[in-house]
């Protein structure tokens, strides 16, 4: 699609207004029907795309900002919000890394990923979004003879849009909730991935989203859809530059394991948490679910550190029978970060299982919640669920909460939900200082260990990065 | 909206003492003001108060039990005061209080007396109450207030007992207690609510106000029997100063409609509670129990323990909440809440909850949702008890382990024949499917 077609495209439908924001290649601040049409317009997008894009949004004012969770925030303008944005020198599409604007380069390499090593680590594919659009993808080749399919999720609309059309929205509905639906409206891009019957990924599948431009909320939208018998992990990590407004983040991520497949979701979220005086932050308001179908598995596992305001429940629903769902997370906040987060575990067919294990620290000033539920409905005989939550509390200011839902309706499911919370226990500091370490390191240490049964779960490097961000998070704290 | 109560509170403020007219019209304005609550007010998430819908007449006085042998009371030493339809009943109550216990019924109060229990009225429910408080603030013509003189040590227990017959049409009580324990006494108060079978629906309101000074020690017990239409929304309130030791004990049968709020605040450093209970709905029986546990300053402890069977049809409801106030450092609390469910249909809802803002505290919760252990069942098959009689051995015993911290020993024995009678009776408790 050439930039003349698109720039023409749009011109017919806004006569006014927008002109110069294409120059910029950013809209200005503001949301309406108009935005929706522009983006899906300059996507390219087919119509029943847009439809559905702003039956979302429709739905969307209708609908009250959630108020329930355990964070408080000033209200956010979302007509101060730009919706679309997109780095310049990429228009016209690099096919490989050397074709990639150097200076986007230069930010990956002072975010610390290395992006030219990570063609030769063994088994990493990257689909890189920068600012909403996807900038480099890699090892295409190698994935495409496997028949997998990774791409941003744009591009699969072209590409594969039955695939895209049959799944989409079909385990978050556009209306599920407030941020859901906005996302569903104005997403801006995303993975997708579809790995065929039988098929194990041969590689991880890794995005890094960032955030640059300022005043630029990102909205992605992924879909994974493995078909019967497949597995795949995929691994999602982030990071973002130094800033001092919010920037909101109100991502939808959808898994569909069909009959037998695997999926392992990853998450490492270190996006910038704001000053120590609680200024500035991301707000990251994201709804993740996934459907699993008979004998499907999917494995949620998350290390929280970043965000000023984290929102944030990984679900599963067990919709088959003898499917498994799996939730293990490390949320840890510092300073004036909120946390409410957790997951839902819905159980509906028969011999479904479900384990939870959450590990929340907090240190500060800030505040920690788990949020959880667990449904047995009538229909789920035998299933089985278990829940540990765990809280770390570092310092005299901070806040640890536990909300648990329990419900169940089935009397041959069986339901355990175990909570402790307490501090770093002063034995365990002395004995450390007593072999020579210093207070900071022994509480690192003590935390790492605290969190050992969900970093095991994290894939290797993924692992080791996660044990490096507790400790640069917990920096200050101690002392 | 609420005209439900209209005729009960006019006949409130028709009765009561001119020293709570201003009470009771704070109350009313307050409850006009609320709103009734929906399946979307986070608190009443799991229980409708649909079966409030409709008219309440007052309590008419002078209603009678037809057989005394309807109501089974357990036969307390000590001092019993019984209330019929929320007005009292000379006849079934004893004239003697125990030494250091003084007993006025708001009605029959003297200047003096008012002016003293309107220094403490609504202490411990006023912040914590919920809209039903103010319904019972504003419904508020008879209550009972208790005192413990400081330093007396009362041995025999203050039997309160509130129950329910006929009336002809369907009425409400509200009923009202106000104990108050002086510095370093220690007693017991057992406080009973029982409905006659077969009985008109009667919805009950009650509010229990127990003020424990420094060093008191407090046994309470709130035994909820009503069943079938005796609907009952009410809660304990209970504030204790430093030293002072609150055990708690609550039984609930279920009926069409019982919700029960148990507020324990910890106001002075080394307060300790320890709150317990059992609840036992079934056919379509709805109970619903909200407890929780403020920790507002250092070096408290509580525990809490309830453990519920759910039968038949029934819902049952389970809200523990444990709230660490900021610097209540080195504070214990522990909850747990266990389930049965014995049949396809029952459904059980919990959520125990931790509110913790300071960092030296030990804090656990835990809760579980089953049935019978099946290779509980098969030891007992294999030692020759029938699969009935292991069901209802098993169950009993998941109930019994609770009862068991019943410190009166005559209100335990009454407890556990009253619930091995029930387990008997009904099947349905014990079944693990129906």
């Amino acid at each position: 699609m050439s930039q003349a077609h698109i720039d023409s495209a749009i011109k017919k439908e806004y006569s006014a207004g927008f002109i110069s924001a294409i120059e910029s290649d950013t809209l200005p601040p503001g949301l309406d029907e108009n935005v929706i049409r522009f983006i899906s317009a300059r996507k390219n997008e087919p119509q029943w795309l847009l439809d559905w894009r702003l039956e979302a949004y429709r739905g969307w004012l209708e609908m009250s900002e959630p108020t329930w969770a355990h964070v408080h925030y000033p209200p956010i303008d979302l007509q101060a919000i730009s919706y679309y944005s997109s780095p310049k020198s990429i228009e016209d599409g690099p096919k490989s890394l050397e074709e990639v604007d150097p200076e986007l380069l230069a930010t990956y390499e002072k975010l610390g990923i290395p992006l030219h090593e990570q063609e030769m680590l063994a088994g990493v594919a990257v689909d890189a979004v920068f600012d909403s659009v996807s900038v480099a993808t890699t090892f295409r080749a190698k994935l495409a003879e496997a028949g997998v399919i990774f791409c941003p999720i744009s591009e699969a609309v072209r590409e594969y849009p039955e695939l895209v059309r049959k799944h989409l929205g079909t385990v978050v509905p556009r209306k599920d909730n407030y941020y859901a639906a906005l996302n569903s409206a104005v997403f801006s891009d995303g993975s997708f991935v579809y790995i065929p019957r039988g098929v194990r990924c041969p590689m991880e599948l890794s995005t890094y989203f960032r955030i640059n431009e300022a005043k630029t909320g990102q909205f992605e939208r992924t879909l994974i859809v493995a078909d019967e018998g497949s597995h795949v992990s995929y691994l999602e990590g982030c990071t973002a530059p130094m800033r001092d407004e919010n920037q909101l983040h109100a991502a939808v991520v959808e898994l569909v394991a069909l009959d037998g497949a695997q999926i392992k979701y990853s998450t490492v979220q270190n996006w910038y948490p704001g000053d120590a005086e609680g200024k500035g932050g991301i707000y990251n308001f994201v709804t993740k679910r996934g459907m699993a179908h008979r004998d499907a598995k999917i494995s949620w596992t998350q290390v929280e550190t970043g965000s000023a305001i984290t929102w944030k429940y990984p679900s599963c629903i067990l919709r088959g029978d003898n499917s498994v769902g799996e939730f293990y997370s490390v949320a840890l906040t510092n300073n004036y970060q909120q946390a409410d987060t957790g997951t839902k575990m819905i159980h509906l067919g028969k011999n479904t299982r479900s384990t939870i294990i959450s590990k929340g620290i907090s240190a500060g000033h800030s505040s920690n919640a788990y949020r959880g539920l667990v449904r047995m409905n009538p229909k789920a005989d035998g299933a089985r669920n278990y829940t540990q939550c765990d809280s770390l509390l570092i310092g005299d200011r901070c806040a640890a909460h536990t909300f648990p839902y329990i419900e169940s309706r089935n009397p041959s499911a069986v339901i355990e939900h175990e909570a402790t919370t307490s501090k770093v226990s002063d034995d365990q500091l002395y004995l450390c200082q007593q072999r020579g370490l210093d207070a900071e390191k022994a509480v690192s240490m003590i935390v790492n260990g605290f969190c050992k049964e969900v970093f095991k779960e994290l894939p290797m490097e993924f692992a080791v990065e996660a044990g490096k961000l507790l400790e640069v998070s917990l920096e200050g704290s101690v002392g | 909206m609420f005209e439900f109560m209209q005729q009960s509170l006019d006949s409130a403020a028709q009765r009561a003492p001119a020293w709570l007219q201003d009470w009771l019209r704070d109350g009313r304005d307050r409850w006009e003001a609320s709103t009734m609550p929906t399946r979307k007010t986070e608190n009443w998430k799991y229980t409708s108060v649909q079966a409030l819908r409709e008219h309440f007449a007052p309590a008419a006085a002078g209603a009678r039990l037809l057989r005394e042998s309807d109501i089974d009371l357990p036969q307390l030493v000590g001092s019993r005061q019984v209330f019929i339809n929320g007005h009292h009943s000379a006849r079934l109550s004893d004239s003697e209080l125990p030494d250091g216990v003084s007993l006025v019924r708001f009605g029959e109060a003297s200047t003096a007396q008012a002016a003293h229990i309107r220094q403490y009225l609504g202490s411990a429910a006023g912040e914590a109450g919920t809209l039903f408080t103010a319904l019972n603030d504003a419904s508020l013509a008879e209550g009972v207030f208790v005192e413990i003189a400081a330093g007396h040590r009362v041995a025999q227990p203050l039997h309160l007992v509130w129950l329910t017959t006929n009336q002809g049409e369907a009425f409400s009580v509200n009923q009202r207690l106000l104990v108050l324990c002086g510095s370093d006494s220690s007693c017991a108060v057992v406080e009973q609510f029982a409905g006659v079978r077969d009985a008109n629906k009667a919805f009950t309101n009650g509010v229990s106000e127990l003020l424990l000074a420094r060093g008191a020690t407090l046994e309470h017990y709130r035994l909820h029997q009503e069943e079938g239409s005796d609907l009952h929304v009410g809660g304990v309130y209970a504030r204790l100063a430093e030293q002072s030791t609150f055990n708690s004990f609550h039984l609930g049968l279920g009926s069409e409609l019982k919700r029960i709020d148990v507020v324990v605040e910890h106001c002075g450093q080394g307060a300790h509670s320890e709150v317990n209970g059992v609840y036992l709905p079934r056919g379509s029986e709805h109970i619903d129990y909200h407890t929780c546990i403020e920790h507002r300053v250092p070096d408290c402890t509580s525990s809490e323990t309830f453990r519920g069977i759910i039968a038949d049809e029934a819902r049952a409801v389970f809200n523990g909440r444990i709230h660490i106030h900021r610097d209540a450092q080195k504070t214990r609390a522990e909850l747990s809440n266990k389930n049965l469910l014995t049949s396809t249909r029952a459904e059980v809802n919990t959520k125990p909850e931790l509110e913790i803002y300071a960092d030296d505290v030990q804090c656990a919760h835990g809760a579980t949702v089953a049935q019978l252990n099946e290779n509980a069942l098969h030891y007992l098959r294999t030692r020759g008890v029938s699969r009935t009689e292991a069901q209802s051995m098993l169950s009993f015993g998941f109930i019994n382990e609770v009862i068991d911290t019943v410190r009166n020993a005559a209100l335990r024995d009454y407890l556990r024949a009253m619930l091995a009678r029930r387990f008997a009776r009904d099947p349905a408790l014990t079944r693990p499917t129906a």
